[in-house]
C-alpha cells in the first residue's frame, strides 16, 4: 500500500494523494465494520438516552460493581475449582463453599449497596421511557410469567432458591440496562429487579418497581 | 411347579416368535418408513421405521428438549431413543434446555438425566446442552453436558457448526461473541440451538419476539440454516422465516397437550398429543429429519435443502 502511494506521489499532487489515501482508508473501515456491525447496529438502536448526569451515575454504579467483583473473586479463588467435566458432587461442593465464603465476606451487605437510589432512579426512568406501549406489554408478559409458586426472599446475601426457575431477561431490555461484569446477572422476580451472582446465585442486591 | 414351567415356556415361545418384542416396523409403520435393519449389517439391531438415509460419513444426531423431570414418560421416550440409536447410530444429542427441573442436587442430576440416558451414555453418545429457564448456570460444568464451562459455545461435526446459545440471558457480550464466530464460520451448515423459540404457535408462551429482534438479523446476515428451540412442550416445524428453518422440540420430559394454536399461520407441522424427540442426518447439502413420539410413531419427517447463503 505504501509503495502504491509512493508511486502515485510522483504523478499526482500531494492533495490528490492524501484524498485517495483517505478514501481507501474509509473503504477498508467500511468493509471491516460491515462484517461486524449487526450487533453494534442493534445496540445503537437500543441505546437509551443518557444525559451527562446519567453517565456519571452509571460510572459510579460500574465502580461499585467492580468493587464487588474484586471481593467475590477473592472468595472464589479460595473455593474448589470446577473443571469443565465436573461431577454433580463437585459442583455442589464448589457452590456450597463459595456461597458460604461469599455470605461471610458480605455479612454487612444492605439493600441499595449497589443499586443506590440514583442508579435505581435512572433504571426506572429508562425502562419507562424507552419502550412503546406494545413493547411494554410484551416485556411484562415475559417478566411476570411464573411457572412455579416458590417464593424468592427479598433479602440481600440470601440464596436464590435452587428449585425456582429464572425468568427470561428480555433481550431488548437487557440492552437498555447498564452492562454488568460476567460475574453478575440481572434477574426479575415480579416487579423487582435483582442482581444475582452468576456462580453462587446469591442475591447481591435488588430494587423494587423496576418494570417498564 | 408345572404351572411355572408352562408359564416360562409361553414366555420363551412369545419372545422367540417376536410377539413380545418391540418391533415398530410391524406395529407402527411410518408412511415413508424404511426398515433400518435392511441397511445396517448388525442383525441384532431392532427394526424401527426410519426415514433417514443412513449414508456413510454423514453427521447423525438427535434433538431433545425440556427433559429433566425424572418422570416415567421421560424414561419411556429415552427407551424409544435408544431403539432408534441402535438402528440409526447417532453420535450426539442436542439438548434444548430445562435439562433439570426443580432442585439440582447430585441426586437430581442422576434421576433427571444420567439414569434416564445411561444406556445412550454407555453407547458413547455425547450430549450437548443449552440452558433453559429452569437450569442453574453451574450446569455448564457438568461432565455429561459437554458445555466446557461455558453458557454459550460452538462445536463442529463434519461440515456442520453447532451453536448453543443461552436465550435466557441474551446480553451484548453473548451477541458479540455469536456474531464474531458466525463472521468467520465457513461451515456448510450453521445450526443454532437454545431454549426460547423465536417463532412458536404455542398458547402458553408463543413467539419470543424480544429475542427474535436481536438474533434474527444475525441468522439472516450470516446464513444460519436451522434454528432449534424448546420451552414449548410440544413439537412444531415452523414455515421457513426469512429463509431460515425453525423447529421446536420441547416435549422430551413434559407435554402441554393441545397447546399448539390451531390454524396458526406459522405452523408447517405440529404434534402436541404426546412427547417426542427428533433425529437428524446431514448428508452434504441435505438435512434429513424424523420426529418420533413416545409410542414410536413417526409424526413428521422430511429433507431440508441447504440454503447456501453467504455472509
Amino acid at each position: 500500500m505504501i509503495a502504491i502511494f509512493a508511486g502515485m506521489n510522483q504523478r499526482l499532487s500531494p492533495f490528490a494523494v492524501a484524498a485517495t489515501a483517505v478514501a481507501v482508508a474509509c473503504l477498508i473501515t467500511t468493509s471491516v465494520s460491515g462484517q461486524q456491525k449487526v450487533v453494534d447496529q442493534i445496540a445503537r438502536a437500543e441505546q437509551p438516552v443518557v444525559s451527562p448526569a446519567d453517565q456519571q451515575t452509571i460510572k459510579r454504579f460500574d465502580q461499585r460493581l467492580k468493587q464487588y467483583v474484586k471481593v467475590r473473586d477473592r472468595v472464589k479463588a479460595k473455593a474448589p475449582k470446577l473443571a469443565k467435566d465436573s461431577t454433580p458432587e463437585q459442583i455442589q461442593a464448589a457452590e456450597t463453599a463459595f456461597v458460604s465464603g461469599l455470605r461471610a465476606s458480605r455479612a454487612g451487605a444492605r439493600p441499595g449497596d449497589l443499586f443506590s437510589s440514583d442508579i435505581a432512579q435512572y433504571i426506572r426512568a429508562t425502562l419507562k421511557r424507552e419502550f412503546t406501549p406494545t413493547e411494554k406489554k410484551e416485556i411484562k408478559q415475559v417478566i411476570l410469567e411464573k411457572e412455579t409458586d416458590i417464593a424468592v426472599p427479598l433479602k440481600v446475601n440470601y440464596p436464590y432458591p435452587d428449585p425456582k426457575e429464572f425468568v427470561e431477561m428480555p433481550a431488548t431490555l437487557l440492552l437498555k440496562l447498564p452492562p454488568l461484569p460476567k460475574q453478575l446477572k440481572y434477574r426479575y422476580v415480579g416487579h423487582t429487579l435483582m442482581l444475582l451472582d452468576t456462580d453462587s446465585n446469591l442475591i447481591i442486591d435488588y430494587m423494587l418497581n423496576a418494570i417498564p | 411347579m408345572r404351572r411355572n414351567t408352562e408359564s416360562l415356556l409361553i414366555v420363551l415361545v412369545l419372545l422367540f416368535s417376536g410377539v413380545a418384542s418391540t418391533n415398530y416396523s410391524q406395529t407402527k409403520p411410518a408412511a415413508s418408513g424404511v426398515a433400518a435393519g435392511a441397511r445396517v449389517s448388525q442383525p441384532a439391531r431392532p427394526t424401527v421405521p426410519l426415514t433417514l438415509p443412513l449414508k456413510e460419513g454423514s453427521v447423525r444426531f438427535a434433538i431433545i428438549g425440556d427433559t429433566g423431570t425424572a418422570s416415567k414418560q421421560q424414561q419411556q421416550l429415552a427407551d424409544v431413543m435408544l431403539q432408534y440409536q441402535q438402528a440409526f447410530p447417532f453420535e450426539f444429542v442436542l439438548m434444548m434446555g430445562d435439562n433439570l427441573y426443580g432442585s439440582e442436587t447430585p441426586g437430581d442430576y442422576r434421576k433427571k438425566f444420567q439414569d434416564v440416558y445411561q444406556k445412550l451414555l454407555d453407547n458413547k453418545v455425547k450430549f450437548y446442552a443449552s440452558l433453559g429457564n429452569h437450569d442453574q448456570p453451574n450446569e455448564r460444568f457438568y461432565e455429561y453436558f459437554n458445555m466446557n464451562g461455558k453458557e454459550y459455545y460452538r462445536f463442529t461435526k463434519g461440515n456442520a457448526a453447532f451453536y448453543a446459545l443461552n436465550s435466557n440471558y441474551m446480553d451484548k457480550a453473548q451477541l458479540k461473541w455469536f456474531e464474531d464466530e458466525l463472521a468467520k464460520d465457513t461451515s456448510d451448515w450453521k445450526i443454532c440451538f437454545f431454549h426460547h423459540p423465536p417463532y412458536s404457535s404455542g398458547g402458553k408462551h408463543g413467539s419470543d419476539k424480544q429475542l427474535r429482534e436481536v438474533v434474527e438479523p444475525l441468522f439472516v446476515k450470516y446464513g444460519v440454516n436451522v434454528v432449534l428451540a424448546g420451552h414449548e412442550h410440544f413439537y412444531e416445524r415452523i414455515k421457513p422465516q426469512k429463509g431460515v428453518y425453525y423447529f421446536i422440540s420441547g416435549a422430551g420430559g413434559k407435554l402441554r397437550e393441545g397447546d399448539v394454536k390451531e390454524s396458526s399461520p406459522l405452523t408447517e407441522k405440529s404434534f402436541d398429543r404426546d412427547m417426542s424427540f427428533m433425529i437428524a442426518e446431514i448428508v452434504k447439502d441435505e438435512l434429513h429429519f424424523q420426529v418420533i413420539s413416545r409410542t414410536g410413531e413417526t409424526v413428521d419427517s422430511g429433507v431440508l435443502k441447504n440454503q447456501k447463503k453467504k455472509a
